[in-house]
C-alpha cells in the first residue's frame, strides 16, 4: 500500500452566500501524477489555494502528510512544494538571490542543496542573473527549482504549462513524469487543457462548478469517452448499418461513434460488405467541452 | 552566518543599531522637555552690550515711526532710503544701515526701545541717528486735531517732552559724538482746517521740542513744517498723513546734507 | 526571524528604494543650501553689515510692524506675538538662533522637514512594503513556506523600522555634509534655547535654559524619528489594507497634505487635534514655536501619535494574518 500524501475531506468554501466549493474529496499517493481539470472558474484555482494555505476553507479538512494545513500549518507546508498560477519570482534579484531568499525560509536547506536544484532545472548559466532577463520558460524552471528546494513529497503545480512554447511543454511533461518516477514524488497538476492532462496524468479529477464530477484513470475516462469520426460513403448506408451496433450521431459529412477497440474493426468488416466505401476512420479525443457535456449530460455547458 | 550575504547583514545591523540610538535619543529629548533633562539649566544673564564688529564703517541709524519706517512710499525706501542713496553716490561707498523704525510709535515706546541691549549696541556704533518721533503723540490717529483739546495736547506734549529728554540722554550715554537728526513734523491737515488751529499747535510743538534739541550739542533739529506747507496734498499719500514718495524726497533732500561723511571723527 | 528579516532587506536594497531617497534629500538640500545663501547674501546688501544682531534686530522690527498692522488673523498674531517675544530673548541673551555653521542647517533642515519632507520619504518605502509582494504575486510564495503569516509581516515590519533608520539618519548626514561645503561643519557647540513654555501668547521663560546644538540636534533627531516610525506604520497599514502601492500612497498623501493645511487653520476646532498628521510636527515643541491647536503638548502629541501607532499595527497584523489571498 503506497503513502497517502494528500488527502482532501469534504472540502467547502462559501464566500457571501455563494458556495463556490461545494465538498471535493480526492486522495494522492506516493509517486502518483494527478490532474485537476476543469474550464477556468470551476473551482481549480480556489481549490488549489486552499491546499497550501492562502484560503482558509469554510469547512473541510486537508491533511498533507498527514498534516493537517490549518493545525500544523508549517509541518505540512515543509512537506509541500507549490507553484500557485504563474511563477511569480521577484524580478529585481537574480535567480540565485530569489532561491537565497526561499531557502532562508526552510529549515535545513543549504547551499549544496541550492546547487542541486539549480543543476536539476539547468539552469546553472544564467542563475547570477537578474530574473527580469529571464525568458518565462527559465521562469518556469526557477519556479519549479524554488519549488524542490525542500525535497517536498508532494509537489502542486497550478497551470504549470501556461505560456510555454510546445518545446518548454514537452520539457515540462518530461520532467515531471521524471520527478513522479524516479523520486517517488506525488504531483497535483491543474490544468484547462485535456491533452496535457492526459499526456501526463495517472488519475484525473474533472471538476466543473465547484465540485468533481467524476475521478478516474486517463485511461478509462478516455476510452469511455474517444470517439471516431467516419467519413462513409453513401452516407445514408452506412449509418443504417452503424447505428446497428451502436449509437450514432451525425455531423455533416462525417457519422460519429464511440470508440471500441475491439468492436471497431468488425463495424469496418461489416460496412466493406454491404458496399459502403470507408474514406476516412479518425479516432478522435473528444474536447474538454465535449468531454463535459457528455460527462455532465450536456446542456450544462461551460461557464 | 547561515545564508547571509555580507553586504545585507551589515546594514541591517548597523540599522539596527542606529534605530536604538534613535530610540534613545527620543527618550532623551521627552525627559528633557519635561525638566528631567541633562541639560544645563544655568539662569542666562543679560549680557553686557557687545563692542561693535565694524568701527570703521559710516553707520548710519534711523529710529522713531512710521515715518522711518517709509509708510506711503510705495517703493518702501522712505526718508532714510533716500538719504542712504543719496549718501552712497556722493561718496561711492555704502554706509551701514539700521532702520529700527515702528509704525504707529509714541515716545514713551521709543524710550522703551532705546533702552534695549541690541539697540543701545548700534547706537553706540552709530555715527549718524536719525529720528522721526512725536507724530503719533501729537495727532493720536488725528483724534487730537478734531476735538481741539488744548489741555489734552498740553499734557501729551509735555510728556513728550520729557521722553525726549530721556531719548537724547539714553542715546547720549552710550554715544555722545554721533550727530543726532530730529525731524520735525509738518501739519498734514493745514487743507482741512481753515482757522490755521492746527497749524499754530504743531509750530508750537516744533518749537518746544526745538528749545530740547538745542540742549544738546551733537543734536540738530531738522524742521520739516514748511516743506508741507504750501501744497500739502501734493505730497501726502492716500491716507492724507504720511507723505508720499514726493514728500519723501522732499524731506531727504533736506536731511541729507547735514550728513558728512568727513566730518566724522571717530 | 533574523533570516526573514535579511530577506526583506536583500529585496529592499535590490530595489534601490534607499538610493533614491538619497538623492531626492541630496538635491533639496543642495537647493536649500542654496536658497540659505542667497538669503544671508541679500540681508548683507540690506544691512550693509553681516552682523547677526543687526539681522536679528530687523527680524524684530519687521515682525512688530506686521502685529501694527489690523488686517492680521487672531491666531496668527499670536504665533507672531510668540516669535518675537523668542526673537527678543535671543537678542537680549546675545545667542544667535541662526549660527551659520552645517550643523544649524541641519538641526534647521530637520525641523521644517518633520512634518512633510521626511514622512514623505518614508512613504516611499513604506506604502509598497507588502502591496508591492501582492501586485508582483510573490505573496503567494511567501506564504506557502513553512513559516507562519505574522512572522512574515513581523520581518517586514522590523525592515520598516530598520529602513526608517537609514532614511532620517541619511537625511541628517546628508544635510550636514553638503550645507557644510558652503557654511563650514562648525556650530556643534553653539547654544540654543529650549524650554519656553507657552500660554496662548504668553512665553514663560522660567525653564529656559541653554543646550549645546548637538544635543539639541539629538533630541531633534529622535523626534524625527518617531515621526517616521509612526507615519510609516500607517503607510504599512494602508500597505497591508489596500493592494495596490498607487492607492495606499495616495490616501497617506492625501492625509499628510490635509495635515499640512489643516494646521494652518485649525486653531478653533479643537478635536481635530487627535488627528495624526496635526500631531507631526514635534520639534516645534522642543523649539518653543506655537502649536496649531492651543493646549497641545509634547506629552499628548507623543500620545495621539503613540495610539494611531498600535491600533496601524494590530490592524495590519489581523488583517494580513486572516485574509484570504487570490
Amino acid at each position: 500500500m503506497k503513502q497517502v500524501t494528500l488527502s482532501v475531506r469534504d472540502l467547502k468554501k462559501r464566500i457571501g452566500k455563494r458556495e463556490i466549493i461545494k465538498g471535493i474529496d480526492f486522495e494522492l499517493n506516493e509517486g502518483e501524477v494527478f490532474g485537476f481539470l476543469g474550464p477556468n472558474g470551476a473551482g481549480k484555482t480556489t481549490t488549489i489555494r486552499m491546499l497550501v494555505g492562502l484560503i482558509k476553507p469554510t469547512s473541510g479538512s486537508i491533511h498533507i502528510c498527514g498534516y493537517d494545513v490549518r493545525q500544523d500549518f508549517t509541518k505540512a507546508m515543509k512537506q509541500m512544494g507549490c507553484i500557485v498560477e504563474n511563477p511569480e519570482l521577484y524580478p529585481f534579484l537574480s535567480g540565485w538571490d530569489n532561491l537565497l531568499h526561499f531557502a532562508r525560509m526552510l529549515p535545513d536547506v543549504d547551499e549544496t542543496r541550492m546547487d542541486e536544484v539549480v543543476e536539476l532545472v539547468g539552469l546553472q548559466a544564467r542563475i547570477h542573473d537578474k530574473v527580469k532577463t529571464y525568458s518565462l520558460g527559465m521562469r518556469q524552471r526557477l519556479g519549479i527549482a524554488q519549488a524542490m528546494l525542500n525535497s517536498p513529497k508532494l509537489l502542486i503545480l497550478d497551470e504549470p504549462t501556461n505560456g510555454l512554447d510546445p518545446a518548454g511543454i514537452r520539457e515540462m511533461r518530461q520532467f515531471i513524469r521524471k520527478l513522479a518516477e524516479e523520486e517517488g514524488m506525488s504531483v497535483l497538476v491543474s490544468s484547462h487543457l485535456l491533452g496535457e492532462i492526459q499526456q501526463l496524468c495517472d488519475r484525473v479529477a474533472i471538476i466543473k462548478g465547484g465540485e468533481i464530477i467524476k475521478t478516474d484513470t486517463v485511461e478509462s475516462l478516455l476510452s469511455t469517452q474517444e470517439r471516431i469520426f467516419w467519413r462513409v460513403e453513401p452516407i445514408q448506408k452506412g449509418a443504417e448499418i452503424l447505428s446497428s451496433f451502436t449509437e450514432i450521431t451525425l455531423d455533416q459529412k462525417y457519422i460519429i461513434t464511440a470508440y471500441d477497440e475491439l468492436k471497431t474493426p468488425e463495424w469496418n468488416a461489416a460496412l466493406n460488405q454491404a458496399g459502403v466505401r470507408v474514406h476516412e476512420m479518425n479516432r478522435k479525443l473528444p474536447g474538454l467541452e465535449e468531454l463535459f457535456l457528455q460527462v455532465t449530460g450536456g446542456g450544462a455547458g461551460i461557464e | 552566518m547561515f545564508l547571509s550575504k555580507p553586504k545585507v547583514l551589515a546594514i541591517t545591523i548597523a540599522s539596527a543599531f542606529i534605530g536604538l540610538f534613535f530610540l534613545f535619543c527620543l527618550g532623551w529629548a521627552i525627559m528633557d522637555h519635561y525638566g528631567k533633562g541633562t541639560s544645563d539649566k544655568e539662569v542666562i544673564e543679560e549680557t553686557a552690550i557687545k563692542k561693535n564688529d565694524f568701527p570703521d564703517d559710516f553707520t548710519v541709524v534711523a529710529i522713531g515711526d512710521s515715518l522711518t519706517r517709509g509708510t506711503g512710499d510705495e517703493t518702501g525706501k522712505g526718508y532714510v532710503g533716500l538719504v542712504i542713496e543719496d549718501l552712497k553716490s556722493e561718496y561711492n561707498r555704502k554706509p551701514i544701515i539700521h532702520n529700527l523704525g515702528i509704525n504707529g510709535q509714541v515716545s514713551k515706546e521709543l524710550v522703551q526701545q532705546v533702552r534695549q541691549p541690541e539697540v543701545k549696541r548700534q547706537i553706540q556704533a552709530a555715527d549718524v541717528i536719525l529720528v522721526t518721533i512725536g507724530g503719533n503723540d501729537l495727532f493720536q490717529k488725528g483724534r487730537t486735531l478734531l476735538e481741539y483739546d488744548r489741555e489734552a495736547i498740553t499734557v501729551s506734549q509735555k510728556s513728550f517732552l520729557g521722553n525726549l529728554h530721556e531719548i537724547f540722554k539714553d542715546i547720549n550715554k552710550v554715544n555722545d559724538t554721533a550727530t543726532i537728526l530730529l525731524l520735525g513734523l509738518y501739519n498734514p491737515f493745514i487743507d482741512l482746517d481753515e482757522d490755521f488751529d492746527t497749524n499754530r499747535i504743531v509750530r508750537d510743538w516744533n518749537n518746544e521740542t526745538a528749545e530740547v534739541v538745542a540742549l544738546y550739542e551733537n543734536a540738530i533739529f531738522v524742521p520739516t513744517f514748511d516743506l508741507f506747507q504750501l501744497s500739502v496734498n501734493e505730497y501726502l499719500y492716500s491716507d492724507k498723513f504720511h507723505p508720499n514718495k514726493k514728500g519723501y524726497r522732499l524731506i531727504a533732500d533736506r536731511v541729507a546734507p547735514l550728513i558728512k561723511w568727513e566730518d566724522v571723527e571717530r | 526571524m533574523n533570516n526573514l528579516v535579511q530577506n526583506e532587506m536583500m529585496k529592499l536594497l535590490a530595489k534601490k528604494r534607499l538610493i533614491i531617497i538619497g538623492l531626492i534629500v541630496g538635491i533639496l538640500v543642495l537647493m536649500f543650501t542654496y536658497a540659505q545663501y542667497k538669503q544671508v547674501e541679500e540681508q548683507r546688501e540690506k544691512l550693509g553689515t553681516d552682523d547677526w544682531r543687526a539681522a536679528l534686530q530687523q527680524q524684530i522690527i519687521d515682525t512688530q510692524n506686521r502685529l501694527g498692522s489690523n488686517r492680521m488673523l487672531d491666531e496668527w498674531r499670536e504665533q507672531l506675538q510668540v516669535s518675537l517675544k523668542q526673537q527678543q530673548y535671543y537678542l537680549d541673551h546675545d545667542i544667535n538662533p541662526s549660527e551659520p555653521g552645517a550643523a544649524t542647517f541641519t538641526r534647521m533642515f530637520l525641523e521644517n522637514a518633520i512634518d512633510l519632507f521626511i514622512p514623505l520619504l518614508i512613504m516611499i518605502v513604506a506604502s509598497d512594503m507588502v502591496s508591492s509582494e501582492n501586485s508582483q504575486g510573490t505573496i503567494k510564495l511567501l506564504l506557502t513556506r513553512p513559516v507562519e503569516r505574522w512572522k512574515i509581516l513581523l520581518s517586514k515590519y522590523v525592515t520598516l523600522l530598520l529602513s526608517v533608520s537609514i532614511i532620517v539618519a541619511v537625511t541628517a548626514l546628508l544635510s550636514y555634509l553638503l550645507s557644510g561645503i558652503v557654511f563650514g561643519y562648525q556650530g556643534w557647540g553653539a547654544p540654543v534655547i529650549t524650554g519656553f513654555e507657552l500660554k496662548g501668547a504668553d512665553v514663560d521663560v522660567s525653564q529656559v535654559r541653554l543646550v549645546e546644538q548637538w544635543k539639541f540636534l539629538l533630541m531633534d533627531l529622535g523626534l524625527v524619528w518617531l515621526v517616521a516610525v509612526v507615519v510609516g506604520t500607517l503607510s504599512f497599514m494602508l500597505s497591508v489594507l489596500v493592494r495596490s502601492t498607487p492607492a495606499g500612497m495616495g490616501i497617506m498623501l492625501a492625509a499628510l497634505i490635509s495635515g499640512a493645511i489643516l494646521n494652518n487653520m485649525v486653531s478653533s476646532w479643537e478635536s481635530a487635534k487627535y488627528f495624526f498628521m496635526v500631531n507631526l510636527k514635534l520639534t516645534a515643541y522642543i523649539s518653543g514655536t506655537a502649536p496649531p491647536i492651543e493646549g497641545m503638548t509634547l506629552l499628548s502629541s507623543v500620545i495621539t501619535l503613540l495610539v494611531w501607532w498600535a491600533l496601524a499595527l494590530i490592524v495590519s497584523f489581523t488583517v494580513f494574518t486572516r485574509r484570504d489571498v487570490y
